[in-house]
């Protein structure tokens, strides 16, 4: 389509209508799952309930492309005019008069629109007919639209909120007949919370000192201390790593190992220091192009230098340095922008809001950088460290004016076929860059914290929420051209964040301290009934724990887990010959003493062969930007889980911890095993269960000591003075808990 | 516009997906199910999945499963399978220069010169197919196999050409094939991973554990890695001093534990299916890859020895898989990369050695399946990323030893079973196998073949990802059917 290249706003705002149109047929959940009684709860909502319908149906004949008839829906002024039949299709506020109406509520016939054999709904007419009713507004898609300061709505249940967000959520349930679920008990709580925002649980000690605390802001003080734990900004890297495809090693054939950890500890540092996300942003972005730029400031912009790089004989360098820039854009998109931008690398698509040549004048921002796929990966900022010494980070650099690059837009996406010079500019269908913005990547940074910026607020809202609710309001975290499922919770969420100055964590802690967060993960059948998939947050979700939490938190609750923060990767256990790749000599050696048990946000990361242990639960191999793992379930997770020599480390060191607390006897310690693990007391029948389960091995093990001594070679030598029955009974014991669904989830 | 009927299988996806919640059916079922690829993908944690139910098959398959022999490296087609006596004729002299305007290679320099292949051809088969005579027994079963001389790819690098050969893009993040048929189809039976992955020569292929990774699919797709040293499949085996019976009473005291927490959903349901499936597995995964149990004379056929790692094993454990309903198998064999600096990566050693190692058992797979009426229904593929120059390569201009170097305008592969011709050979390349001048396949195309032998059409196995409904034949350039090699 022609005209999208030449596109002013008016075209490209038609053409993301279109865009959407195609994105959410089927996508938007209103369309399956309404009911009638949902139908009215708001005005109807052109982008997403119409769109998709006259996408669907109308389009191929009246989309513009093909006006049959003189009619051309694409537009309201076209779709309000006359046709050629002498009628208008559409009468805004006039349903009786509108042509379009009576042509849909025809039954047979030529005249009937759709034709018979795509005839609409029932409830689709009703919802047109409406929507003409109202007005036939045609609205731009909610993403673009700016971010609105939402009114807090009226709440009959108004003792329920707590924060200002619990009134978005209470109104949407209220809308829905439905109800909060009650808060959930404190252990559950703390167990959440502390998960949620340290990637740790609780410590015992932690559970009865909250318990015991009787003070009306007790849950709030334990928020604030775990904001304030360095644990904090090791969780919660862990989610720019993805996004910033961080990894140990270059990638592609050789996947030889470079060092990029300064940049993983610089990312844990500033989220600790709650540095602003614009802030954070910036440096991330061009922090080498701020005035005085510190070295901290360099070291953020590796986020970028996270690229691969392809060592590999005889490749064109030129080649792989664009398709690193290509990514660079593309994963500026996804973590800012929640958009998937390089669908327009090819060509342009008719019902997409971004011309071809708007991709192009994006990319000529990151295409100024001295950076070429290189053997030595150079530019290389060498760092001093107090800690570990002289070191060395990838780093981006802005060549010199007099070397600048030209950018040219590919045809077909191929650099073969260059076409004509562009510089850089953002996309016309949303607030244009400030004049007084350089056209660099500082500029650009600085243009997606435009306070008229519609997605980046929203976008990093979104982030959180999903993170600490395990879904999203946009579900499709990735992919902003969705629906939100509660719009003006997010509305009212962006705004909070700018309010905020983009503290993440004053954001967190509202989150984090409203009533929708504390709800319990347990439903009624009624809830469950009416909102089976909680897309309106009616009960907290119990989610799988991360893979990174799932083995932090085994060898937290075991004792074994070493708290040294930043510095070089380490290298856990493995199981042998996992490493064995093309022409890579590295190998894998585990690490000594304390390193082997350390967080696993410092885990070696190859790109082509991660820690398998990561794989089997749903970490990403850090090949591109990931913004959403999608938690599985397969038998190759549990044996990761139950059969890992690492898992029943740290089921040893829990039992080991159970023997040398003060306990009468192996139901005392079991019972002490399980409220470690789980952040509470066993019932009197979960113990007798679990107590059975640990005497029937104390048995074996007792009558057969060449089973217990080779289950507990792989183990730490405990204590001399342990008796080694008991001591693998409860290794075993624990290595279950450490199984139990309770343990690997968050509930 | 999108693919309609891609629409409305999202459409299908999503209502059934609603109408399960709404039954309040055991969400347990149907994890256990999606694990046997029956019905959906259902989540672990009961929350943040889009669920995909499995698409229907399209039409009716030619195949059940696939057998896809990756030779990593590349395999020479002048001196295996395309034979060319122009280049007796102008061995040693410069390629002429029409055939180099633009060319760029991996590691030749200067101008290059033409190669003829050091070893000869003979024909076998009642058709006469021309073929080596370092692969005599790939010869024996020419009439059971389709050759294919005009395949063609895009790339010219390891890493990029075999994750386009894989997961049809030459960039990381999409899924593999295996990935893809295992979400289309899931496994046959319960007890073994729909898309197992078994790898020879010491070495995983370049581009790593991407090429049976699964990309945007979720994560249960990805292949699983089966080796016959060691564990068979990572974390199997049950921890040093337990039992078999020991884990079973763990197992059972888990399940009992986790109906009594006060969080009990259908997703720890679904979760004590996996440790059951596990369970399962602990039992099928080692019986399945027990070679010993093979007769004296089937080990004999392949070349095979239980316990060792080699490619003659994993031809014979495949068909072992297959036989027990896994859907896809991927086999990797590192080690023909000849570009001859040296014994161990030439066409006068390495070549020859390679050769050795993998023609009997590659035949006898064919043959095997033949025998126990399983090629008509299992798809079997050999061959390489890309293909290897018609010219010599001197790495540092060194003449000790001879090589070839990467080269994508033309390469050869074969495949036998699952509904191909037999006996047939399909395109044909220039008189110095140069460029690929007939029947002309591109990566993508043998994709679309494999996945319509399969039961589906490649442009409607889809999968909503970034906006779009993906495939893995990709969005931008149409693929097709190559209908003359299906019988």
């Amino acid at each position: 389509m022609g005209y999208v290249g030449h596109m002013r706003y008016g075209a490209a705002f038609l053409a993301l209508l279109l865009a959407m149109a195609m994105l959410l047929l089927f996508q938007v959940q209103p369309l399956i799952a309404n009911t009638v009684d949902d139908a009215t709860l708001r005005p109807v909502d052109f982008d997403a309930e119409v769109l998709p319908i006259i996408s669907e149906h109308c389009f191929r004949c009246h989309g513009g492309v093909r006006e049959m008839n003189g009619l051309n829906l694409i537009t309201r002024d076209r779709a309000t005019q006359v046709a050629k039949s002498g009628a208008f299709a559409i009468v805004p506020s006039h349903p009786e008069s509108s042509e379009m109406i009576r042509r849909i509520n025809l039954v047979g016939g030529a005249k009937q629109m759709p034709p018979a054999t795509s005839a609409l709904s029932a409830q689709q007419r009703a919802l047109l007919e409406r929507w003409i009713a109202e007005g036939a507004q045609w609205e731009k898609p909610w993403a673009m639209q700016e971010i609105r300061d939402e009114a807090s709505p009226n709440v009959r249940h108004a003792s329920w909120p707590r924060e200002d967000l619990d009134a978005f959520v209470l109104a949407e349930l209220e809308r829905r007949g439905l109800e909060p679920a009650p808060e959930a008990d404190r252990q559950t709580l703390l167990r959440r919370v502390s998960l949620d925002l340290t990637g740790l649980p609780p410590e015992p000690e932690a559970v009865a000192a909250f318990l015991a605390d009787e003070g009306d802001d007790a849950y709030e003080r334990v928020v604030d201390g775990l904001l304030a734990s360095p644990h904090y900004g090791e969780r919660w890297a862990r989610l720019w790593l993805d996004l910033a495809r961080y990894a140990d090693t270059q990638g592609y054939e050789k996947d030889l190992p470079r060092t990029m950890w300064l940049w993983r500890d610089w990312v844990i540092d500033a989220l600790n220091a709650d540095m602003p996300y614009d802030e954070f942003s910036l440096r991330l972005l061009a922090g080498d192009l701020l005035e005085d730029a510190t070295e901290g400031d360099r070291i953020a912009t590796a986020f970028h230098r996270n690229t691969l790089t392809n060592t590999e004989g005889g490749t064109d360098d030129e080649e792989f340095r664009i398709a690193a820039v290509m990514d660079r854009v593309a994963t500026t998109w996804q973590a800012w922008m929640g958009t998937t931008f390089q669908c327009t690398q090819c060509h342009g698509h008719p019902f997409e809001p971004y011309a071809h040549r708007e991709y192009y004048e994006f990319l000529a921002f990151f295409n100024q950088t001295a950076d070429v796929d290189r053997d030595d990966d150079a530019p290389i900022l060498k760092a001093k460290s107090a800690q570990f010494g002289e070191t060395s980070v990838l780093v981006m650099q802005e060549l010199p004016a007099e070397q600048a690059r030209k950018t040219h837009l590919f045809l077909r996406g191929s650099r073969v076929a260059p076409a004509e010079e562009v510089t850089a500019n953002t996309p016309s269908v949303l607030p244009a860059m400030d004049a007084s913005l350089p056209r660099n990547r500082l500029g650009l940074a600085r243009w997606l914290f435009d306070p008229k910026h519609p997605l980046t607020a929203r976008v990093a809202a979104n982030r959180q929420w999903e993170t600490l609710f395990g879904r999203g309001i946009v579900e499709s975290s990735e992919d902003f051209s969705l629906h939100p499922q509660v719009p003006e919770l997010l509305g009212h969420l962006a705004t909070r964040l700018r309010a905020l100055d983009f503290s993440m964590k004053a954001f967190t802690r509202e989150i984090v301290l409203s009533a929708t967060y504390r709800q319990s993960s347990v439903a009624s059948a009624t809830t469950l009934a009416r909102d089976p998939d909680n897309r309106f947050f009616s009960r907290a979700i119990k989610r799988r724990l991360e893979a990174e939490t799932v083995r932090d938190a085994s060898l937290a609750v075991g004792g074994v887990l070493t708290r040294t923060m930043h510095g070089p990767p380490v290298m856990p256990p493995q199981p042998p010959g996992v490493w064995a790749t093309v022409y890579s000599g590295e190998n894998w050696k585990v690490s000594e003493g304390g390193d082997a048990t350390r967080r696993s946000i410092y885990t070696y990361w190859k790109r082509t062969s991660p820690h398998p242990q990561m794989l089997a639960l749903d970490a990403p191999s850090r090949e591109t930007c990931t913004v959403r793992r999608t938690a599985t379930n397969t038998p190759i997770a549990t044996l990761a889980t139950f059969n890992d020599p690492a898992m029943l480390d740290a089921a040893g060191g829990l039992a080991r911890r159970a023997l040398l607390e003060e306990h009468a006897n192996t139901r005392a310690r079991t019972a002490y095993m399980f409220n470690v693990a789980l952040s509470r007391g066993a019932s009197s029948q979960e113990l007798d269960r679990l107590d059975a389960f640990v005497e029937g091995e104390r048995e074996r093990f007792a009558t057969d000591t060449t089973a217990r001594d080779a289950f507990l070679a792989a183990l730490r030598t405990p204590d001399g003075t342990l008796d080694l029955s008991e001591y693998a009974a409860l290794t075993s014991g624990a290595n279950l808990i450490l199984n139990l669904d309770e343990f690997l989830t968050t509930k | 516009m999108p693919n309609h009927d891609a629409q409305l299988l999202h459409l299908e996806a999503a209502t059934r997906r609603r109408f399960l919640c709404d039954a309040g059916l055991s969400l347990g079922g149907v994890a256990l199910a999606s694990l046997l690829g029956n019905t959906a993908s259902a989540d672990a944690s009961g929350a943040t999945t889009l669920a995909h139910d499995k698409p229907k098959l399209h039409f009716a398959p030619r195949a059940k499963s696939v057998i896809f022999i990756h030779l990593a490296g590349a395999p020479p087609q002048h001196d295996l399978f395309d034979l060319k006596p122009a280049l007796d004729r102008y061995n040693g002299q410069p390629c002429p220069e029409e055939f180099l305007k633009g060319e760029k290679f991996a590691f030749i320099k200067g101008h290059p010169t033409l190669l003829a292949s050091p070893f000869k051809f003979a024909k076998f088969g009642q058709t006469g197919m021309e073929l080596s005579q370092l692969i005599p027994n790939i010869g024996s079963i020419a009439d059971e196999i389709t050759l294919l001389r005009g395949m063609k790819t895009d790339q010219f690098n390891h890493a990029p050409a075999q994750l386009l050969m894989h997961t049809g893009e030459a960039r990381f993040g999409h899924p593999s094939m295996g990935a893809w048929l295992s979400y289309g189809l899931g496994s046959a039976k319960a007890q073994l991973p729909s898309f197992v992955v078994l790898v020879s020569g010491d070495k995983t292929p370049d581009a790593g554990k991407s090429v049976w990774g699964s990309g945007f699919l979720p994560g249960q797709f990805q292949g699983v890695q089966c080796r016959t040293v060691g564990e068979s499949v990572l974390y199997l085996d049950d921890p040093a001093g337990t039992t078999r019976a020991s884990r079973r009473a763990a197992l059972d005291a888990m399940r009992d534990l986790n109906g009594l927490s006060p969080f009990a959903d259908e997703s720890t349901r679904a979760r004590v299916e996996q440790f059951e499936m596990a369970y399962r597995m602990q039992m099928s995964v080692p019986e399945a890859t027990e070679l010993s149990n093979e007769s004296a004379e089937t080990l004999a056929l392949y070349g095979a020895t239980p316990g060792q790692a080699s490619f003659a094993n994993n031809c014979l454990l495949a068909r072992r898989l297959v036989e027990r309903g896994t859907r896809f198998v991927q086999l990797f064999d590192w080690g023909w990369d000849a570009h001859g600096t040296s014994p161990d990566d030439d066409l006068l050693h390495q070549l020859p050695k390679k050769c050795m190692e993998s023609d009997r058992p590659s035949a006898a797979l064919v043959l095997d399946l033949k025998r126990r009426g399983l090629l008509d229904e299992t798809l079997v593929i050999w061959g390489g990323e890309f293909g290897r120059t018609p010219m010599v390569e001197y790495r540092n201009g060194k003449k000790e030893f001879i090589g070839r170097d990467h080269h994508p305008h033309c390469f050869s592969m074969w495949m036998a079973g699952g509904g191909t011709k037999k006996g047939f050979v399909h395109g044909a390349t220039d008189e110095l196998g140069y460029f690929a001048t007939e029947g002309v396949v591109e990566v993508r195309d043998l994709q679309a073949t494999i996945l319509s032998l399969l039961g589906f059409d490649h442009e409607r196995l889809t999968y909503r990802h970034a906006g779009l409904d993906q495939r893995l034949t990709g969005v931008v350039k149409p693929s097709r059917v190559v209908h003359e090699i299906i019988a």
